[in-house]
């Protein structure tokens, strides 16, 4: 909360999640097309199939444009657009977990050399050599997977580490191995999706061939994913659990969510099946609808996966905005705005400002005024409800306070258990009320203009 | 009493040593300048080289602009990737100053990310499409251009958030107008370093492979214009870079300056070392007027060079710490070692290195039987 506050009218979170998306995708193509191109290449070798190797060479190609340009750059983009919106979560996961993130840069840099090299040796070395590359490419690949699992997991289920604080009980924490069994079955599911494109140039004799093949590590990958997912909500603590089946009727919009990736899953699995059966029917559209299936299910996940984390970054230990579970107390008494130096800064001395800075400092990682999570539209219609919605979460701040390390909150006891609680003196919170009233009133919006920062 | 602007530092106590992040962060911005210098110079080198030439085929700068963006298509996605170990370890360190000055620059940080995207797969299309149809240029040069452009324009945006993040007595004037960091007088001559570096270390490379070929008999009068081509872009940008060096120090605060001179022989010694290697860099490129048969010059100056930009990663560090060094001693890093981890991340690195270089002895000493080379 010390940190400059960065306004961005299409909210933080947006950006956060349109960048982390579209890496992930790319990311697991990396990994699952590491796989599925090194067999494609061994068992081309092993048949002398030609048709398989032209699709492994197509392929590799696809690979360096998007895994090594894309893939490489949104990743970084996660980091960047992380320290823009969130800055201290991003610097309490890398204190923690600098030296996991360190061991996967070191797979990360294998894995592009290989996939150069791969790319670059079609022909020009013995095919011995070349599938060793391949293979060494994918092994690579996966390894920063195991690692970057760790770190992703660690988020939702801290598990022991929130006592301990030890680096492999983060690590190794209650949902790391079904997610990582989930993360493989993706893979091979983003692998078969963007492989369809090179199969699909192939002359029509051979590409039916081609296509089952691709159909069989659709499938394969599907059955592996929903196992993994399965796996992974059973280990998932109740009260997590309990947020995206329903049990919060503010949440319901997760628990839709969760019945939708189920149904992209399924989807991607008959279009499977209809490749296995039927592959000539496969063109440019319907491999377009597969990979929209694909991504579907993909991005679901990953939205359920983040919803359920909610209101924390890292469960029991740090709130989405910043707020460490252990400084409420001590905001509660010093106020916010002597703890947050650019709010403060920004502010002026009128309640309305202080308001503001208050709103930008506490509620603005989530909250915009008028776009992604709107605060105006979400204002209740009697200004005086404004006070005791705020005094509610001020509430619940205590509650959490009174959690000793390690000890989990019941969020099922909780007015709003997706919401950071409020911290700050009695006055921040007037002055926040304030401010959303003028927001809410018909000269709000000149109140927010005037309200300078 | 309002706080301070400089955020408070991260909970979390440092997972290793001070000195050893720097040490690593050193190392790795090393790695990744050697490769930058290549993506940022060559870029700019082959788009001016392919202007001049204007991609007729079997001119000198025509090879030139397509060996050096056969070298980038690869160069730059391991410029991404040895930047993010820099990326990760500054993010240790410096955490308060490194965030406070992205989220100062807002878009502007943000934009690097997509001017990656565009200007390397602007790289791409000019390789894949127009470096093997020469004559059909201005598309192609274009296609060039653009790429060139993006990456000077992102060593713009680092060098800005750079000198915002070791300057916290500016933020307050950058929060209200993040161009003024422009006004800056380091900034240009900065950025000028860059770009400079850039060219002498593509010339030098590219001199080095044009003397490799012509001494294995392949096109040896081509090879030697390139490499006399080539050695001329690093001759002039290093004493461009000479004069820039001096200005770079001069326009340095003054208490950073008296720091790196009263620093004893940890701040001297890297400078002192780093100036007589840039002389010596530039005796050692005017004494060369035909690199193909001075080829242990070649080679020597290009060793040279490389410890040149080592050096100077040390005193770019060293020039940091001045700066911040007011705003650091009010804040005691904790640190809380987690030595078996760190000892997995080296066995890893060193296992790491092992198998990449065993990956390219296999490569090198596998050719394709004449039935594999299809």
């Amino acid at each position: 909360m010390g940190y400059p506050i960065w306004d961005i009218a299409m909210g933080g979170s947006v950006l956060m999640a349109v960048v982390a998306v579209a890496h992930v995708i790319v990311a697991h193509f990396a990994v699952g097309g590491g796989l599925v191109i090194a067999v494609t290449e061994t068992l081309a070798f092993r048949r002398n199939d030609g048709e398989l190797r032209q699709l492994a060479k197509r392929s590799s190609l696809m690979l360096i444009l998007v895994s090594t340009v894309f893939g490489a750059v949104s990743g970084v983009g996660i980091w960047v657009v992380a320290g823009l919106v969130a800055p201290a979560a991003i610097s309490a996961l890398i204190h923690n977990y600098v030296w996991g993130w360190a061991i996967e840069w070191v797979f990360f840099f294998v894995e592009i050399v290989c996939a150069i090299v791969y790319y670059d040796t079609w022909g020009k070395i013995s095919k011995r050599a070349h599938l060793f590359v391949g293979w060494l490419y994918f092994v690579a690949a996966y390894l920063s997977l195991v690692i970057i699992n760790g770190i992703i997991t660690f988020m939702l289920t801290p598990g022991k580490w929130l006592s301990t604080h030890a680096f492999w009980d983060g690590f190794f924490n209650p949902t790391y191995f079904p997610s990582l069994l989930l993360r493989t079955g993706i893979a091979a599911i983003m692998a078969s999706v963007f492989m369809v494109f090179p199969a699909l140039k192939a002359a029509m004799a051979v590409r039916g061939h081609l296509l089952r093949y691709l159909g069989w590590w659709l499938v394969a990958g599907v059955l592996v994913s929903y196992g993994g997912y399965r796996w992974w909500e059973a280990v998932l603590p109740a009260e997590i659990k309990g947020l995206f089946l329903g049990a919060s009727p503010a949440l319901r919009q997760l628990a839709t969510t969760r019945h939708f990736l189920l149904w992209a899953l399924a989807a991607t699995l008959v279009l499977g099946v209809l490749l296995l059966a039927v592959p000539r029917l496969a063109r440019v559209v319907p491999a377009v609808v597969l990979m929209i299936a694909g991504f579907a299910f993909f991005a679901g996940f990953e939205w359920v996966r983040e919803g359920v984390r909610k209101p924390f970054l890292i469960h029991d230990y740090m709130f989405s905005n910043g707020l460490l579970v252990s400084d409420i107390g001590a905001i509660n008494d010093e106020g916010l705005l002597a703890r947050a130096g650019w709010a403060a800064h920004d502010a002026d001395d009128d309640p309305l400002s202080r308001g503001r800075q208050v709103f930008r400092a506490e509620c603005s990682s989530c909250h915009t005024i008028d776009g992604y999570q709107g605060i105006r539209r979400l204002l209740p219609p009697d200004p005086d409800m404004t006070f005791g919605v705020l005094s509610t979460l001020s509430e619940m701040g205590d509650a959490y306070g009174e959690l000793a390390p390690g000890q989990r909150i019941d969020m099922s006891s909780l007015d709003y258990p997706f919401m950071p609680p409020f911290v700050g003196s009695d006055e921040e919170l007037e002055e926040l009320a304030q401010y959303l009233n003028s927001l809410a009133a018909s000269g709000g919006r000149l109140a927010e203009k005037g309200a300078g920062q | 009493m309002k706080p301070g602007l400089i955020p408070p530092l991260d909970a979390a106590p440092l997972p290793g040593p001070v000195w050893l992040f720097q040490v690593l962060l050193v190392l790795t911005f090393f790695l990744h300048l050697v490769f930058m210098n290549l993506t940022l110079g060559g870029t700019l080198m082959a788009a001016i080289s392919r202007l001049l030439s204007g991609g007729r085929e079997g001119d000198h700068r025509t090879v030139l602009t397509s060996r050096l963006m056969r070298v980038n298509s690869y160069g730059i996605a391991l410029t991404i990737t040895t930047g993010i170990a820099p990326l990760l370890f500054i993010q240790v360190l410096y955490q308060q100053y490194f965030y406070t000055a992205t989220i100062l620059l807002g878009w502007i940080w943000f934009a690097f990310l997509v001017m990656l995207v565009v200007g390397y797969y602007a790289a791409y299309v000019f390789k894949l499409r127009f470096d093997r149809a020469p004559g059909k240029s201005t598309l192609g040069t274009l296609w060039l251009f653009l790429s060139a452009l993006l990456f000077l324009l992102i060593a713009a945006v680092h060098v800005a958030v750079n000198l915002i993040h070791a300057q916290p007595g500016k933020w307050a004037a950058i929060e209200t107008s993040p161009w003024s960091i422009l006004g800056d007088p380091a900034y240009f001559p900065r950025l000028l370093h860059f770009v400079l570096a850039g060219f002498a270390f593509s010339g030098v490379v590219m001199a080095w492979w044009a003397v490799r070929r012509a001494a294995a008999g392949h096109e040896v009068e081509l090879n030697g214009k390139l490499a006399r081509s080539a050695w001329r872009w690093a001759l002039w940008a290093t004493v461009a870079q000479i004069v820039d060096g001096v200005v770079l120090l001069l326009v340095l605060p003054r208490h950073v300056l008296l720091g790196l001179m009263r620093g004893g022989a940890a701040t001297m010694v890297p400078l002192t070392l780093a100036i007589l290697l840039a002389i010596g860099l530039l005796m050692m490129l005017s004494r060369v007027t035909d690199p193909v048969r001075q080829r242990g010059t070649v080679t020597g100056t290009l060793a040279a060079l490389a410890l040149t930009i080592a050096v100077m990663a040390i005193t770019r560090d060293q020039v940091r710490d001045l700066y911040l060094a007011a705003a650091r001693a009010k804040f005691e890093l904790m640190t809380a070692p987690q030595w078996g981890t760190f000892a997995l991340f080296a066995v890893l690195l060193v296992a790491g290195l092992a198998t990449v270089a065993y990956l390219v002895k296999r490569v090198l000493s596998s050719p394709a039987t004449g039935s594999e080379a299809a």
